[in-house]
């Protein structure tokens, strides 16, 4: 890359003439865009200008593309389109802007992290942008890779990370994203442990945290730690506004270069970075398109018009394995589906014979195997197995409707009540068929004399409001993890993150309005005894100690049974025949790892 | 919204002094209106669909328990998404239309499904019209501000494409009213289209002279808008009550496809077969979705049909105002 | 010709009609649940960054503040930046990215009607009530009675899957890629964004193959749509013109029916079509709404659809505008000809 670090603009520019343009227009549309020597001229010179948007950081959109499609003479000869078909379609590639897993399928593509997830591990963490780290009380300590460099030329430093560190989450800083723009993950990742940057040398970093936090190197490979240009910062300009359209052109260090976003079509154009430092990229060009009907997408994998597809449903499952032309790869998924009870709403459930009357009386087996079609796994505990503190000793609560009925008699619910089931109607990955379970649940409760009221929410933002203010009686909700570390789910979901002594004696939930409430939480529960226990583990570096912290927090939430615990869904896709095989792993965590995908 | 200010300078009608002397059902019985429909073959045929699906929407009604078809029955012996029995391995009489995704039974889903069409279809199409006429007439014998006000606001309504602004309606209604959300935001998009309709006939019945003198011989306001205004608009807002019947159900279904319709389990057509297309239709479990899809499109047709006809036997002085 | 007065008079009548346009939209967002602060913070953000967000977004000013400013925005056409669906990004952009994608679809779907809507029409007026004219009607009914994301997935099972012969969805194969302005006369200049056009400017034949592939299942669903509306509408209009009293005149006075047909009837029967053109136009629109979402279409009906469920209120207010805009312009246009084809309307 560095060798060639003006960008196509300039260069058509200084060489204007039609001989240039043949070979640059070949390089803009990649392999499949023919293009007349007599038309060449506006061609190749506007599918740059396109890329480039506004004109702004022209350092990057228009590059990366010099090399990726090897039509320039350097020899290597990559070729090929790979065609990856997903569910939406956002517009902004910025992996600050967004907690989106369709945004961060793409910028995986096109930004590296510092530490990465080894692809198919299941959160196995493995060097990236840093060849050593190591975290010793608050002190993170990482070296980097030296001659990498990003798409538009410039060599990545420790003042990449420092200012992108900066960009994200601190206010003062110059070219802050601004409160408005900024996901999330910012505090949530960062922001809220990270005491300083020292980023002092090119090539070692120094991260200053306020307090020992475990699962700090793991926040580091999440997609949205990824290192954005120092460079590329500067050029957008100090208003929070412009920082906004850094997503429109990302510059990266990954293996594939943002080429063109085409919103009409709903498709991103990707080149080969053929300075890549790591595996690959082994074809010339990566298109991400858009169909958002599941079976229609699957059976444009079928047809051959993409390559790989993602949130697949029970049906599309069925449509690739029926189908001699695709096949279908699923791995473990790190993710939850629960329904959460609210003992801070409902007086019920604050019996904790009532909520394992519950969890006894709804038919998970029937859920995992008839409503997602054997694609998702009974759940048992908060945490999904081959996360670090997975109880196997903890079984699924079998269906029992009589011990339930006991249960409910002791707590002198014998008449039953009713309460309300909070759920939204659009699959998830943890949830691909919501109406239907909450239907299930409701026909499996009224059995023991529960009335149950769904309340569908069409969308899901809403929805999160609603569960977030406490409102439900009962909800479903489930988890993707960002980083494979147990504390993302035990301690994020459900500890409600006030000081211990806001909980009364005697009690094992606090009010949503209780001051420092972590909304994450929706059951309202405080249970002391695991609250403990997970801000221990929190602070324990020694994973042997960790573990066993976690498997007894595990134990504590089954029997405590705060959730119904539903499901662990699976991780689908389905590829087509051209894709060679095993070149493509399929991850439950990071990904998708385009990088080392081969076609036929 | 334009059409209605058209004046229509159509053949005088030498019927007009009789009309007034005679009675509302002698009248409709001597009208051409009803000869007409009924040697329309198509109109005929339509009636008839439209006939067996209020008896079957009955029929479901009194013999079915609308909580046991919604139930899920996953778990039981029943077997999700079977096959027809005379497709399958089952009896030829097992499943007559097969099993959902739930196992619950399609065909008895479906015939539950007519009440569900016709009852929210009457609500919807009932209401918008009931509102609608009175704001026609209103605005047609009263003029002047009241005209315009109440027409611009209807132009305003109007200038939505109609499923946008049904869409965006539902949005704005509390989620737990379900599918009543849907109907109240087609019941505000249909509406101002009977308003339309209804002013341009109140306004051609309120040229005719018979109606001036009846004025000049003092009747009062409400007695000349019931005996003389609201009689000679029937026709033509029974032929848009029909035509929008079809299209009520056919955008409630809409909605329940776009997410916004039916809650969970409900027999509903337009929720069943939205369902259906999503679980089954590019996996060859096309029972899912064929059999609510063909009720529900044979219904609609079955409106269509006689919508048609009755508008092709309207007085052509009325007809312009319909679409 | 349409006087100028009237052409006048009818943009006048506009103002209030889209002033009542705006409001109702700026009612239904505010009353609307779901809290855009939320929603661009994200399910990870504590609730002080949600309070500190809406701050920002200025939701905490009074309501007839935000209704000024909104007008205000309305007028010039400039509705902010979208919160989620392209976040980030001006909202006029993503009305310019979309906008012609949506009327591309609904003039191909409208001249399919108007092809084949009007022949069949006037075949149904010549045979009246012989098994033609049945087969025609129940035919062109049946058209507007199956649901379009019924008859859709149904054109894709046959096409895309079974027979294999169209593409599932989208707009042109993912693989091809145009650039986003063309040069005449050596100046660049922008392109109209609707595909098939842009291809032919370009002179990319192997681009405008693959996006009429592309169009053609979307444009048969909402052509469906537009033949049944106009062939019925042809058909009844024939019908009356034919039993008017100059026709019969003109018949008796020796001319061959054939010619009374074409000559006399043909244009004033086009009268009342023109109107249901126009008017049928915004249940095109709408239509495009289902069928851009069954077909993956990325359009104004997709973008609505996808804002809405994203509580993107900036989209969600700037697409249902602009669709209103649109609609009442067509309207207006219709008005004109009209009056043109029958000055009578004038008065």
């Amino acid at each position: 890359m560095s060798r060639d670090s003006i960008d196509r603009r300039t260069f058509l520019k200084v060489t204007g003439a039609t001989a240039a343009t043949v070979t640059v227009a070949g390089c803009g549309g990649g392999g499949t865009e023919t293009t007349e020597p007599g038309d060449g001229d506006g061609d190749g010179g506007d599918g740059g200008d396109g890329s480039d948007g506004d004109g702004t950081g022209d350092g990057g959109g228009g590059d990366g593309d010099g090399d990726g499609d090897g039509g320039d003479g350097d020899g290597s000869g990559l070729s090929g389109t790979l065609v990856y078909a997903r569910g939406d379609h956002p517009e902004n590639y910025d992996p600050q802007q967004t907690t989106s897993g369709e945004v961060a399928k793409v910028t995986n593509q096109i930004f590296d992290t510092l530490i990465q997830f080894t692809p198919g591990s299941g959160g196995q963490l493995e060097d990236g942008l840093a060849t050593d780290y190591s975290l010793e009380g608050t002190t993170a300590t990482l070296e980097l890779r030296e001659d990498v460099t990003f798409h538009s030329g410039e060599e990545f430093t420790a003042a990449d990370f420092k200012a992108t560190y900066q960009r994200f989450t601190q206010s003062g800083f110059d070219y802050y994203l601004g409160d408005e723009n900024r996901s999330g993950y910012g505090p949530f990742t960062l922001g809220n442990w990270i005491d300083s940057v020292d980023a002092s040398e090119d090539y070692s970093l120094t991260i200053e945290l306020q307090q020992q936090y475990a699962p700090f190197l793991r926040n580091l490979a999440m997609f949205a730690a990824a290192v954005l240009s120092k460079a590329q910062i500067e050029k957008m300009g100090a208003n929070p506004d412009d920082q906004v359209s850094l997503g429109t052109e990302p510059v990266g260090t990954g293996p594939f270069a943002f080429e063109q976003l085409d919103n009409p079509n709903s498709r991103i154009l990707l080149t080969a970075n053929e300075e890549f430092w790591g595996p690959g990229p082994n074809v010339a060009e990566v298109v991400f398109k858009t169909i958002q009907e599941n079976s229609t997408r699957v059976q444009d994998v079928i047809n051959g018009d993409s390559h790989i597809t993602d949130n697949l449903d029970a049906d599309g499952f069925q449509q690739a394995q029926n189908s001699d032309s695709a096949t279908l790869l699923r791995k473990n998924g790190i993710n939850v589906g629960y329904m959460a009870m609210n003992m801070a709403r409902r007086e019920e459930f604050r019996d904790r014979r009532v909520r394992r009357a519950v969890s006894l009386a709804v038919n998970t087996e029937a859920i995992v195997n008839q409503i997602y079609q054997g694609f998702a796994s009974q759940a048992d505990q908060p945490l999904p197995p081959d996360v670090l503190g997975h109880n196997e000793d903890i079984e699924p609560y079998p269906q029992d409707k009589d011990q339930a009925r006991t249960l409910l008699e002791e707590a002198g619910y014998g008449d039953g009540f009713g309460f309300e089931l909070a759920t939204f109607s659009n699959p998830r990955g943890y949830n691909p068929s919501p109406i239907q379970t909450a239907n299930q649940v409701q026909s499996d409760l009224e059995d023991v004399g529960l009335s149950v009221e769904i309340n569908q929410f069409s969308t899901f933002s809403p929805y999160l409001e609603y569960t977030d203010q406490g409102r439900h009686d009962a909800c479903f909700l489930g988890w993707y993890t960002d980083n494979a570390d147990p504390d993302n789910f035990l301690y994020v979901l459900l500890d409600p993150k006030v000081p211990m002594d806001a909980v009364p004696d005697d009690q094992d939930w606090v009010s949503f309005d209780t001051e420092g409430y972590s909304t994450l939480n929706v059951s309202g529960w405080a249970n002391t005894d695991f609250m403990e226990t997970v801000r221990e583990a929190q602070r324990t570096y020694d994973e042997g100690q960790r573990e066993s912290m976690y498997m007894e927090a595990n134990q504590l939430a089954h029997d405590e049974a705060p959730w119904v615990f539903l499901d662990y869904a699976e991780t689908l896709r389905a590829v087509n025949e051209a894709v060679v095989e095993d070149s493509y792993t399929v991850s439950s965590v990071g990904g998708p790892y385009l990088n080392t995908v081969e076609i036929q | 919204m334009s059409t209605d200010t058209h004046a229509d300078d159509g053949p005088g009608d030498a019927a007009d002094d009789r009309r007034e002397t005679r009675g509302l059902l002698e009248r409709v019985r001597a009208s051409p209106f009803l000869s007409d429909l009924l040697s329309n073959r198509l109109a005929v045929a339509g009636l008839l669909v439209i006939l067996t699906v209020v008896v079957v929407a009955v029929y479901a009604r009194v013999t079915m328990d609308l909580t046991e078809l919604t139930r899920s029955r996953l778990g039981t012996d029943v077997p999700d998404r079977a096959p027809p029995g005379w497709v399958g391995p089952a009896a030829w009489n097992q499943y007559l239309f097969g099993t959902d995704a739930a196992a619950r039974d399609i065909y008895k889903r479906c015939l539950y499904g007519a009440w569900l069409a016709m009852k929210f279809g009457t609500i919807t199409v009932g209401v918008s019209t009931v509102v609608g006429v009175s704001l026609g007439i209103v605005a047609a014998y009263y003029g002047d501000v009241t005209d315009n006000v109440v027409m611009r606001t209807m132009d305003v309504l109007l200038a939505f494409p109609p499923l946008l602004l049904a869409l965006a309606l539902v949005a704005i209604f509390p989620r737990e009213l379900g599918l009543w959300r849907a109907v109240a935001a087609l019941t505000l998009v249909y509406t101002p289209r009977f308003a339309r309709v209804v002013r341009g006939a109140a306004l051609k019945v309120l040229e005719d002279e018979y109606v001036n003198a009846t004025v000049a011989l003092g009747a009062s306001d409400p007695r000349i808008l019931a005996r003389h205004v609201l009689p000679n608009t029937l026709a033509p807002v029974t032929v848009q009550s029909t035509l929008n019947f079809g299209l009520a159900i056919i955008d409630l279904a809409a909605l329940s496809f776009l997410g916004f319709g039916a809650q969970a389990g409900t027999p509903s057509w337009g929720l069943m077969l939205s369902r259906g297309v999503d679980n089954g239709l590019l996996t060859g479990r096309w029972w899912l979705s064929f059999f609510p899809g063909l009720v529900l499109a044979v219904t609609v047709l079955g409106f269509n049909l006689l919508g048609d006809g009755m508008r092709d036997a309207l007085d052509p002085r009325m007809r312009e105002a319909v679409d | 010709m349409a006087s100028l007065r009237f052409v006048l008079k009818r943009l006048l009548l506009l103002v209030p009609v889209l002033f009542g346009v705006a409001t109702v939209v700026f009612g239904i967002l505010h009353l609307a649940p779901g809290d855009p602060a939320r929603i661009i913070a994200g399910q990870r953000a504590s609730a002080e960054q949600v309070a500190q967000v809406r701050r920002e977004l200025g939701l905490t000013r009074p309501l007839w503040v935000q209704y000024l400013d909104f007008i205000w925005e309305a007028a010039r056409f400039d509705f902010g930046r979208s919160y989620s669906i392209s976040q980030g990004n001006p909202v006029r952009q993503v009305l310019a990215d979309r906008l012609p994608v949506t009327v591309e679809l609904a003039l191909y779907g409208q001249l399919a009607g108007i092809f084949i809507g009007i022949p069949l029409g006037v075949l149904s007026a010549i045979k009246q009530d012989t098994a033609t004219d049945h087969l025609t009607r129940v035919g062109a009914l049946s058209g507007i009675s199956v649901p379009i994301f019924w008859s859709g997935p149904l054109l894709i099972l046959l096409f895309a899957t079974f027979l294999g012969v169209l593409p599932t969805s989208g707009r042109i194969d993912s693989t091809l890629f145009l650039p986003t302005t063309w040069t005449l006369l050596g100046r660049e200049l922008p392109l109209t964004g609707m595909i098939t056009v842009d291809a032919l400017l370009l002179g990319r034949f192997d681009a405008f193959v693959s996006a009429v592939r592309h169009l053609l299942m979307p444009a048969l669903v909402i052509g469906i749509y537009a033949t049944a509306l106009i062939s019925r509408m042809m058909r009844s209009s024939m019908l009356e013109v034919v039993r008017q009293d100059y026709m019969r005149t003109a018949r008796a006075k020796g001319q061959g029916a054939k010619i009374t047909v074409t000559k006399h009837g043909f244009r004033n029967a086009l009268i009342p079509v023109v109107t249901i053109i126009g008017i049928q136009f915004g249940t095109l629109l709408g239509g495009a709404v289902l069928t851009e979402t069954v077909f993956g279409i990325n359009g104004m009906g997709l973008t609505i659809v996808r804002a809405i469920g994203a509580s993107d209120y900036p989209v969600v207010q700037g697409t249902v505008l602009t669709f209103a805009l649109l609609f009442t312009l067509v309207t207006l246009v219709v008005d004109i000809t009209y009056g043109y084809l029958d000055p009578r309307i004038q008065q």
